[in-house]
């Protein structure tokens, strides 16, 4: 959810360009073909420099753990620090630091307990007061970091370290998602004197050298918890801001991979024996932010008449380039407790125009908020006026600069548009729903709503907890203010002298930035 | 002509100072500010509060414009809100970058223009010189970007694999270390420049072979040689010397697009991140020293458009 995902290239005409006469690229490259196809036999090598494309980066750029903000920062902060629990490529939660997270009976006290001998890439051991340090940093008031939020509740003060390996978190509230909570990548862990300057941390590599805006060498961290990774000696990332570039790099063979793969290049990297596509499903998601506080979406049937104006599969096919899947208005897809037997809503003009009608609010004109933050959103903005037109509602799509779009009007547009990464439902709720969180985009407070989540947030029992979300699933569906039309694959590439990179659901490219599994072929 | 230079020189700073006034007041006009900026989908009350306490935003229009001015004019060029480190520092390896960029277009542009140009004024109506009409023209009417996408494909991920199709500077090195990662850059900046000195230079070069004075020295029985590198080519350059400066000048401009394309660290790239992130110090250094330089290449093709025409550099 840090990064800002990428920025669409303004040079839409040279990706064209580029991808009609790239077809040539495909046909001159096949004496590489021969070498490449012997990949997928040999064991595991150690050694070499994995180099990696990302998009975006900046002057912004900064190597602090618990402040990412561009795209490149997502990935370093991956490669240098280290969670108490992480996710796995199904979305599953594993423990990392930690062997064992346990709640007590109401949710409200949480006991973290460490793995034996762990160690800082300095080679000093990571002990409970270094946990203490992480968590205070991230939540202090006079500079709250980027996971503070989802900490609001901790009691900042009362963390306690039972022993050298066991830290006790209390909430003021029942909170059943601190695991969730705790395997988000800006929560890594971090000595008690750290400085990010000289960003030490448990992760599988070690900064070497980093230049913001440019690129950043880590080499491996010998310290490393988990036996016989990372394989690689070296990652180099290096910032792209320019979609073109990236891919030319790619092509040119000065990066091994790259992430997100421009959707028009995709067929093109396909026909090429020496490049590799990774395409995943995600959970990630792409709404229109409908604010319910707010005329002409106050009223309920103007919420569903919208939701069933959109034609979902056209969506998917125009602007994911049929890279993705047909959402139906409810988030968190890859939750276990996700209701996939609710009928999927469809487009229906006539019962959207009656709608409309009942609700006073025929031939409508709204105007959509929406800026190049994320890929596919612009386009998807402009499909929907399209769509819209048939329920003879105008949508004036109003494009702003991300500087506009992020500026005094964040978080109040009447109707806007946002992007996610994957996230369980109770996670995601306490990001968006409720009243009180900070990306609260719709301005939903339905009191039915918010009681049923509280209390699944106080509930361990996982069958009882996941009835509370689906009812609470229930009530998005019915008068929510997101329109969630698809969640989109992430789309990567890489030479495929690469190996280790599969498929994974996080919605962060490159499984997840998991250089630690990579290995190269050469 | 010294009196000439000191008004031109008065003006030139007149320039830069409005520059500087334009540049703050449009960045002023930039919706959100610099935390909003840094923050971007994290700025959250909160966050930003913090952050807009550290960065030491905030103070009315003019105290902030002035406060900027009064650190400029004691070589103070403050700090970046983005990256926190002093301007100076950010702005000076872009801009030696950019300055080895342009400099290796412009040695090579400038004398193959002036020499292809005088080449086809010797040669008019001949095949040769259709030819190179031709492609000139084509080349001055495509955008320097489709130029430089157009290379990449045919010397870097296409057709051949040449060179490589953008530039990664090894930490530590300097732009010069790898040339072979120079090539297409500056190739697509000379193929951008030289056109219009080619095209100016054949146009200026045909109307001065036919004057009276290249007859008269024709006539004379001097030897074409000399007719055209002591009496024609030096009447000829007065009016290519406003092209070339124009050319250069445009070459800051387009340097932006093509360190875009290439990812090629120079100061085109770094204004484009630092107006996204509305960071104003780097905005307001990169803009001025831009503005320095197309001053300086004006004055400079006034001061060689002087020298090379006795009629002007005697009259006063």
């Amino acid at each position: 959810m840090t990064a800002h995902r990428r920025h669409k290239s303004s040079h839409l005409i040279t990706a064209l360009a580029l991808g009609s006469l790239m077809a040539l690229s495909a046909c001159s490259s096949g004496a590489s073909a021969v070498q490449a196809g012997a990949d997928s036999v040999s064991d595991p090598k150690p050694g070499g420099n994995l180099r990696v494309g990302i998009v975006g980066g900046s002057a912004k750029d900064s190597l602090d753990a618990h402040a990412p903000v561009t795209h490149p920062d997502q990935a370093r902060v991956i490669q240098l620090y280290d969670t108490l629990a992480s996710y796995d490529n199904e979305h599953k939660i594993q423990m990392a630091l930690a062997d064992s997270i346990t709640p007590s009976a109401d949710a409200t006290t949480w006991t973290v307990h460490l793995r034996d001998g762990l160690k800082f890439s300095d080679g000093r051991p990571l002990t409970a007061e270094d946990v203490i340090f992480t968590f205070r940093r991230i939540t202090d008031p006079a500079s709250p970091q980027s996971g503070a939020s989802a900490l609001s509740t901790l009691n900042r003060d009362a963390l306690k370290a039972t022993d050298s390996q066991t830290v006790v978190f209390s909430f003021s509230a029942p909170n059943s998602t601190f695991p969730d909570t705790a395997a988000q990548y800006s929560l890594g862990i971090v000595p008690a004197d750290y400085d990010p300057k000289k960003p030490i941390g448990a992760g599988p590599f070690m900064m070497e050298t980093f230049t913001a805006g440019q690129q950043s060498v880590f080499v491996k961290n010998p310290h490393y918890w988990q036996a016989g990774q990372p394989l690689v000696d070296k990652v180099t990332i290096i910032d792209f801001p320019d979609d073109t570039a990236r891919v030319n790099a790619l092509l040119g063979g000065q990066v091994d991979a790259i992430d997100q793969l421009p959707l028009g290049q995709v067929n093109v990297v396909k026909a090429n024996p020496a490049m590799k596509v990774l395409e995943s499903a995600t959970g990630s998601w792409l709404p229109f932010t409908m604010r319910v506080d707010q005329e002409p979406f106050n009223d309920p049937k103007v919420r569903q008449a919208f939701r069933l104006i959109i034609d979902r599969q056209q969506m998917v096919d125009q602007v994911l380039g049929g890279h993705g899947t047909v959402g139906n208005d409810m988030y968190s897809p890859l939750d276990p407790c996700y209701p996939s037997d609710t009928p999927q809503r469809t487009q229906d003009i006539e019962k959207a125009k009656q709608l409309l009608a009942e609700a006073g609010k025929s031939n409508l004109t709204v105007d959509l908020v929406t800026s190049p933050v994320a890929a596919g959103l612009v386009e998807a903005a402009q499909v929907f006026a399209q769509q819209a037109k048939a329920a003879g509602v105008t949508v004036n799509v109003k494009k702003v600069d991300p500087g506009e779009f992020y500026g005094e009007q964040y978080l109040q547009w009447t109707f806007a548009q946002d992007f996610w990464f994957t996230r369980d439902y109770l996670s995601q709720a306490s990001n968006s729903g409720f009243a009180t969180s900070p990306y609260n985009e719709t301005h939903w407070a339905d009191q039915e709503w918010t009681e049923l989540v509280t209390r699944a947030q106080a509930t361990t029992d996982s069958e009882t907890r996941c009835g509370l979300i689906k009812k609470a699933q229930q009530i998005e569906f019915e008068r929510g203010g997101n329109i969630i039309w698809g969640f989109p694959n992430s789309v990567d590439a890489y030479s495929a002298a690469v190996q280790g990179l599969t498929p994974d659901k996080s919605g962060i490219p490159l499984t997840s930035f998991g250089f630690r599994n990579a290995w190269l072929n050469k | 002509m010294r009196r000439l230079l000191f008004r031109r020189t008065l003006f030139g700073l007149f320039t830069l100072w409005v520059v500087s006034l334009v540049v703050f007041l449009a960045t002023q006009a930039l919706p959100g500010d610099a935390a909003q900026a840094i923050l971007g989908r994290e700025a959250t009350p909160e966050r930003l509060a913090a952050l807009r306490e550290q960065l030491n935003l905030g103070g009315s229009l003019p105290e902030q414009y002035f406060g900027w001015l009064g650190q400029l004019l004691s070589f103070n060029l403050g700090t970046s809100l983005a990256g926190g480190t002093p301007v100076a520092s950010a702005v000076g390896p872009m801009l030696l970058n950019s300055s080895i960029l342009m400099l290796c277009a412009a040695v090579i542009a400038i004398p193959l223009a002036i020499g292809i140009g005088t080449w086809t004024a010797l040669r008019k109506d001949s095949a040769v010189d259709h030819v190179t009409g031709i492609i000139t023209l084509v080349l001055a009417s495509l955008p320097e970007f489709v130029v430089g996408v157009l290379l990449v494909l045919l010397l870097a991920t296409g057709v051949f694999h040449l060179f490589p199709a953008v530039f990664v500077l090894v930490p530590g090195e300097q732009v010069w270390s790898n040339p072979a990662q120079l090539v297409l850059p500056v190739l697509t900046l000379v193929l951008a420049v030289s056109p219009y000195i080619i095209r100016i230079m054949r146009a200026t070069m045909l109307e001065v072979l036919e004057s009276q004075y290249v007859q008269q020295a024709r006539l004379k029985g001097l030897p074409e040689r000399t007719v055209v590198l002591r009496h024609a080519l030096p009447n000829a350059i007065g009016p290519v010397a406003q092209v070339i400066a124009l050319q250069l000048a445009w070459l800051i401009g387009g340097v932006v697009i093509v360190e875009f394309l290439f990812r090629f660290p120079g100061v085109g790239f770094q204004l484009i991140d630092a107006v996204t992130n509305r960071d104003l110090p780097v905005v307001q250094a990169l803009v001025i020293v831009i503005a320095i330089f197309y001053v300086a290449v004006n004055l400079l093709a006034d001061v060689v458009t002087l020298a090379a025409n006795p009629k002007v550099r005697t009259a006063s």
